[in-house]
């Protein structure tokens, strides 16, 4: 019984010393392909791609878009924490600044907060606000 | 060695064999062709099936994922409720952390409504739930929920430039079996579920952009078809209601930010 529960042993430890060094190889061998294959995939290029690829792009736009409003938006309150400067028309931001007072003009409704009107717009899914010029 | 010694250990070779051929199989169906006629034959089914369904609805989990400047990956999770009457209305109905919205389109004009902003801004569109999409896409940078799957006979546009498709297997998607299919084409991997019994509807959808290293994906988890909805036109009409205060969209291309 002795000897069956050494050898059976000494079997498990030959196997799961292999093992490893037989599954990474094999690992890499997997991942290898698929590795070279989307590579090939992005090599290959082609004509632009529809829809899924616009999806893919479009969010990567839409980051890039938030991205970019955050830091205008943060210049934005640096300059009105600044000064009372107005901002240059088409500023976008994500919020109002505090202590908006809105007037109708022509249809349209103005904020009007820190020297500047602002009015809400949808860029893409996103409600927004931009600078403009009551008219 | 005694006999009986051999056999258990010829019976413990014979595991860590049977354990080493199991991990080699996934790279034996590596080697399958490239794009596997099982997949396209089961993607062609789906598109085909919803092409030619007239009226449905369902209620999708949309998840975004993001990158913030620090470099961590985060989730933006949107539940949206779409109905489409083809040729040319769509209702749907979003709410989450990203957007609380309602989008209308009646064949005529188009409608974007912020219920908790209390506004709305409206463009007239094409004729066509597919020109529809087309334009809120690409001229006001509006995304629709699965607009990718609601467009007719969209086989070929999804399969266009496709240089992988492989069947992944089989999963269980909100209680459905479902056969697990994997696409690519340069910049983008999707991967969709079909449902392998009845009507071959999707149950999930997950696009990949492969260009960045980021590989950030927009995930889709379908439930709730309804192939049949009793449906009235004027759910796909918005009217503005009291207090309500109509704004405009951003045009998509227009640097610098300014509003028409």
């Amino acid at each position: 019984m002795k000897t069956i529960f050494k050898s059976a042993v000494a079997v498990f430890i030959l196997v799961s010393t292999l093992l490893p060094v037989q599954f990474v190889p094999e690992a890499d061998a997997i991942l290898g392909f698929w590795r070279r294959n989307v590579r090939r995939a992005v090599i290959i290029g082609g004509a632009a791609a529809m829809t899924t690829a616009a999806v893919a792009q479009q969010q990567a736009a839409t980051a890039q878009q938030q991205a970019a409003t955050a830091q205008q938006q943060a210049a934005a309150q640096q300059q009105s924490a600044a000064s009372e400067k107005p901002l240059p028309l088409g500023t976008v931001v994500t919020s109002l600044p505090g202590g908006c007072s809105s007037t109708p003009v022509g249809g349209v409704e103005y904020y009007y907060c820190g020297g500047n009107f602002y009015r809400a717009v949808f860029q893409g899914n996103k409600l927004v606000y931009v600078t403009a010029q009551p008219k | 060695m005694s006999p009986l010694n051999f056999r258990r250990a010829a019976l413990l070779f014979l595991a860590a064999v049977v354990a080493l051929s199991i991990t080699v199989s996934p790279k034996v169906r590596a080697q399958a062709p490239a794009v596997d006629p099982a997949a396209t034959q089961i993607l062609q089914r789906m598109t085909g099936y919803l092409g030619g369904v007239q009226q449905f609805s369902a209620h999708t989990q949309n998840t975004y994922e993001d990158l913030l400047a620090s470099g961590h990956k985060v989730d933006f999770d949107v539940l949206a409720d779409v109905t489409v009457s083809r040729p040319d209305k769509l209702f749907a109905e979003r709410s989450g952390d990203l957007v609380e919205q309602t989008f209308y389109y009646d064949g005529k004009t188009l409608t974007l409504y912020d219920p908790s902003q209390k506004v709305y801004a409206t463009e007239h569109a094409p004729g066509t739930i597919e020109g529809m999409l087309d334009f809120a896409r690409e001229s006001l940078g509006l995304v629709i929920p699965v607009a990718d799957l609601i467009y007719r006979n969209n086989y070929q546009l999804l399969m266009q430039d496709v240089n992988l498709a492989v069947v992944v297997g089989k999963a269980m998607i909100g209680g459905v079996k479902c056969d697990h299919l994997l696409f690519s084409r340069p910049g983008v991997d999707f991967q969709v579920w079909v449902a392998e019994s009845g009507n071959p509807l999707p149950y999930k959808y997950v696009v990949t952009d492969t260009s960045a290293p980021a590989l950030l994906s927009v995930s889709t988890v379908i439930s709730d078809w309804n192939v049949a909805p009793a449906v009235a036109d004027d759910r796909f009409t918005f009217v503005p209601p009291e207090g309500v205060k109509q704004i405009t969209f951003m045009p998509v291309k227009a640097g610098g930010g300014t509003s028409r």
